[in-house]
């Protein structure tokens, strides 16, 4: 009667401290209202990490994630503008912008031609610095006498070379979206006649809120079926949209997926049990260990990646043993005799439990705060769940018997139907094995991009990407972020950096190409009236009359000038303000998606500057992350190894052989069956090790084949763990799709193979 | 064209005669698809005390553009085609607009076509038309519509019989230019390469 006692002791702690645990993270995340951390690059080690690109990246994306852009037409403007009326109605009063006043579309002249002494494009700048002054004449001349030219500000006398005519130029060719009859429109670069007129939707809050996506998908379609009425073409695209589908797609995979596997374990325990007790008490283990392992991550690192969550909950699927072996070797005892069976089954467990703890634990030994987390966060929920099984099945799982079910029964005996394989099967196997094998290492391919992650339906992807063409807009994935310790040095780090790129014929866009240093614009007014000077008298001379030179002007453009006016919104995003000890920018890029040109740009070298490549990044993560959690893998392999050999001697490989032949099998399947192996056909591996060994030692603690209990409890485990990873096969999202349909292979080939490996007599 | 029709007979009374008006100047208008002539400019400019006079040749083609080639007081040419505008002197590029990227080009080299030639559908499309028809001859006074021409152009006069003979125009900057086009030609024949 001690265990009982002790166990009722310990029983009492383990609900203090696991109340105190629901206390912690009630506290942390209902009162407290944080959230996990979601950066990707958070799991970075500390030394490689960039706050500062984070930052920048982070005030990007929340300036995109919440605008829809709609581009309607493909014909005429006359049509694009009818659809785009018919559009904006059924739209409602989603705040849209469309049409523009008068004074709008005339404010950035009203900002700039008061400093337009100062504003010379780099073409400008070249000529004025290097043509002859009978050149610059000529041309000034030229443009003088022909009836139309290049968009002009003013009288000729006050700019004969049209350079802030040029300037403007250049600036209205960052956007291909012009104001036309007082709304916003876009010709099609490669097909003039076709016009579409623009639309532009503002959501209040996040993008990635699911109640304001809620209420606008059905007005967009709506607004687009109106449109579309009209015989015009829409195109959406924005981020909203894409977390509207992933969203939607969650959902549905939720309801089908989720509520098959629910269904699934629940008809499985009240067929084993006769009961749904055992099922709940399993559910209730796996929650004690979510709850105690986040606390203990909160406690130790302060914050919690939503990376660790997901890893680490999927990495705990595996305390589904323990529970299935408590109740399959539960059934059929009277109440009092738990205790015995407990004192037999714990030393059994213990061995499962530390052989998969083993494995977590090694995730901490690489620099990575991430695969610290999740270590930390697997190890700890793994015991704490086992500590349940322990401590509190004993006083829950009723007063019954627990009558055997026929069912039970049934499926425990089947366990007569796999031989104890002899030396000369082994060798059959392992040789169809590695045929299997070799044939898959043919086959092996792995992949880190971050994008094959991407599962957006093709129908929007391909909108995006017109879009994409349409607009010409600069990427969003690679940039620079620039510093500065005053807005004076970064605008003058920003030229710098933009005529590095000019050289290599880089699309930039930058702040400073709307708003120039101070020193460019001293330098360029002064050189733009000395050449003026220059070429005054020759003016004259082949007009026949005097030239009135132009009355200077010495106003310049200042930040805060710039950044009041409506005329600086396109850019705006760019200017971060505060960034560090100093003012940081973005400078964006056109035409930068090779990986050529990505290796060119992340090597340049200049003060106050930094290359962002966001996707390369994450995409080179996801690729350090798995070799290292293979080498986890081997590693894991061999140490579990020595603790089964510590308690099984010269036997233990037969626990451990059927699941490295699995995990190895299954790599060899899924490289056969075309799959592109990453990060998430790995990570199932290593909970393959914690569970397919599992197997191996409950079986081989009781070897007999007439043994039912061990094998009822291996089944039923890993037939629930079938029910509830491997169905994620069946998920559209890749990560999960990969993820499951490693599971799938690789628990069937280790539930299937162990049996052959357990001799028939002790 | 209905619709303009009708959109046009609800606009005040100067432009309600408009379709008669177009229609009786397009019946006394060549609008040949090929179209030579002489021109000479004369150009008021603010700032200046004489007037800028040019003289030089003009190629229009129908579909294709307009060469504008001054001859004196020197050497320059004009090409607007559907893809750019480039001036040239000497064989050197001094100016260029990409009508990829700058879409304006477009109603540019539209408005200078339908200025030589006369094509008044084409005009229609840019300016509120008023004005008269007087045995053989006619004249247009040719005020923009609302938008962006607004921002360059006060107002056009056009003036001609079976071919366009007087322009001029009055540019928002305070610039006026007078256009005489002398000895139109119409026997010429294609000569595509001119707007490659």
């Amino acid at each position: 009667m001690s265990l009982e006692r002790t166990t009722r002791r310990l029983a009492a702690v383990w609900l203090v401290l696991v109340l105190a645990c629901v206390a912690h993270n009630a506290w942390h995340w209902v009162l407290q209202k944080r959230a996990p951390v979601t950066d990707m690059l958070a799991m970075l080690p500390r030394d490689e990490q960039r706050p500062l690109a984070a930052q920048a990246t982070q005030a990007l994306a929340d300036a995109g994630s919440r605008r829809v852009t709609v581009l309607i037409g493909g014909g005429e403007a006359a049509q694009a503008q009818r659809a785009a009326d018919a559009f904006l109605q059924a739209l409602g009063d989603i705040p849209a912008r469309h049409r523009v006043a008068d004074a709008d579309s005339q404010a950035w002249l009203s900002l700039y031609t008061p400093v337009r002494a100062g504003l010379l494009s780099p073409q400008s700048r070249e000529r004025l610095a290097q043509a002859p002054a009978e050149a610059l004449a000529d041309q000034a001349l030229a443009a003088l006498y022909q009836p139309v030219g290049g968009p002009r500000v003013g009288a000729w006398a006050d700019d004969p070379l049209n350079l802030f005519g040029q300037w403007l130029a250049e600036r209205g060719q960052s956007s291909r979206v012009r104001v036309q009859d007082g709304r916003l429109m876009l010709t099609d670069p490669e097909a003039p006649e076709r016009q579409y007129a623009l639309v532009l939707i503002e959501l209040p809050g996040s993008g990635f809120e699911i109640s304001a996506q809620r209420a606008l998908q059905p007005r967009l379609d709506a607004a687009a079926q109106a449109a579309e009425g009209q015989g015009a073409r829409v195109i959406r695209a924005g981020v909203p949209l894409f977390a509207a589908v992933a969203a939607a797609q969650a959902e549905r995979e939720i309801h089908t997926i989720g509520a098959g596997s629910l269904i699934g374990i629940v008809a499985l325990t009240l067929l084993a049990f006769r009961s749904l007790r055992p099922r709940l008490l399993v559910a209730l283990s796996m929650a004690v260990g979510l709850l105690v392992a986040a606390s203990v991550c909160l406690l130790v690192f302060g914050e919690l990646h939503l990376v660790t969550l997901v890893f680490g909950a999927s990495l705990l699927g595996v305390a589904e043993n323990y529970g299935s072996n408590y109740f399959s070797a539960r059934q059929g005892l009277q109440p009092q005799e738990r205790w015995a069976m407990l004192a037999r089954q714990i030393p059994v467990v213990s061995l499962a439990m530390a052989t998969t703890v083993i494995g977590y634990a090694l995730l901490a030994l690489p620099p990575f705060p991430g695969l610290r987390q999740i270590a930390v966060f697997s190890a700890v929920g793994l015991v704490a769940a086992f500590v349940t099984v322990l401590w509190w099945f004993p006083l829950l799982d009723g007063a019954g018997r627990m009558a055997p079910t026929r069912f039970a029964d049934w499926l425990g005996s089947r366990r007569a139907l796999w031989p104890a394989l002899k030396a000369r099967g082994l060798v059959v196997l392992l040789v169809v094995s590695a045929l299997v094998m070799a044939a898959g290492a043919s086959r092996l391919r792995f992949d880190d991009d971050i994008r094959q992650l991407q599962s957006a339906p093709p129908a929007l992807v391909a909108q995006q990407r017109e879009f994409a063409r349409l607009m010409q807009a600069p990427g969003l994935a690679q940039f620079f972020v620039v510093q500065g310790r005053s807005e004076q040095e970064l605008l003058a780090r920003e030229e710098a950096l933009t005529a590095q790129l000019r050289g290599l014929q880089i699309g930039a866009q930058a702040v400073s190409d709307w708003l120039p240093s101070q020193r460019r614009q001293r330098e360029d007014a002064e050189l733009a009236a000395r050449r003026a000077a220059d070429m005054r008298p020759l003016l004259a001379e082949k007009l026949g009359q005097p030239v009135v030179a132009a009355t200077a002007v010495a106003a310049e453009l200042t930040p805060e000038a710039w950044l009041a006016s409506p005329a600086s919104e396109p850019v705006r995003a760019q200017w971060l303000g505060r960034l560090g000890d100093g003012v940081g920018s973005v400078v964006l890029l056109r035409g930068a998606e090779s990986a050529d040109t990505r290796a060119a740009l992340a090597a340049l070298r200049l003060d106050g500057v930094t290359w962002v490549d966001k996707v390369g990044e994450v995409s080179t993560l996801l690729g350090r992350y798995r070799e290292l959690m293979s080498a986890v893998l081997v590693l894991g392999f061999v140490l579990t190894w020595a603790a089964l050999a510590w308690r099984f001697g010269r036997a233990s490989w037969r626990a451990l052989a059927p699941t490295v032949l699995a995990s190895a099998l299954t790599v060899a399947l899924l490289a056969l069956g075309g799959q592109v192996l990453q990060l998430f056909h790995i990570l199932p591996l290593l909970i393959l090790l914690g569970l397919g060994v599992d197997y191996g030692i409950f079986l081989l603690e009781q070897p007999g084949r007439s043994e039912t209990r061990p094998f009822l409890s291996v089944t039923l485990a890993a037939a629930s763990t079938l029910l509830s990873f491997g169905l994620l096969a069946l998920s559209g999202t890749p990560a999960l799709h990969a993820f499951g349909l490693t599971m799938l292979i690789g628990v069937f080939l280790a539930w299937l193979l162990t049996p052959f490996f357990i001799p028939s007599h002790a | 064209m209905k619709r303009r029709t009708l959109l046009l007979s609800l606009a005040p009374v100067t432009a309600w005669a408009a379709p008669d008006l177009a229609q009786s100047v397009r019946e006394r208008l060549q609008q040949p698809e090929w179209l030579r002539g002489d021109f000479t400019q004369t150009k008021k400019v603010p700032g200046f005390a004489k007037p800028l006079v040019s003289t030089g040749n003009f190629v229009a083609a129908r579909g294709l553009g307009v060469l504008w080639r001054t001859v004196k007081p020197f050497a320059s040419e004009l090409r607007l085609t559907q893809h750019e505008i480039r001036a040239t002197q000497g064989g050197q590029t001094a100016m260029r607009l990409d009508a990829s990227k700058e879409p304006a080009v477009r109603v540019i080299n539209t408005l200078m076509f339908a200025l030589l030639n006369g094509d008044v559908s084409g005009l229609a499309g840019l300016f509120e038309l008023s004005g008269s028809v007087k045995g053989a001859g006619w004249q247009l006074v040719l005020a923009p519509k609302p938008g962006a021409l607004q921002q360059v152009l006060k107002k056009v006069e056009l003036e001609g019989d079976g071919f366009v003979r007087r322009i001029q125009l009055f540019e928002a900057n305070g610039d006026e230019s007078l256009i005489q086009l002398t000895n139109p030609r119409t026997d010429g024949g294609a000569e595509p390469g001119l707007f490659q």
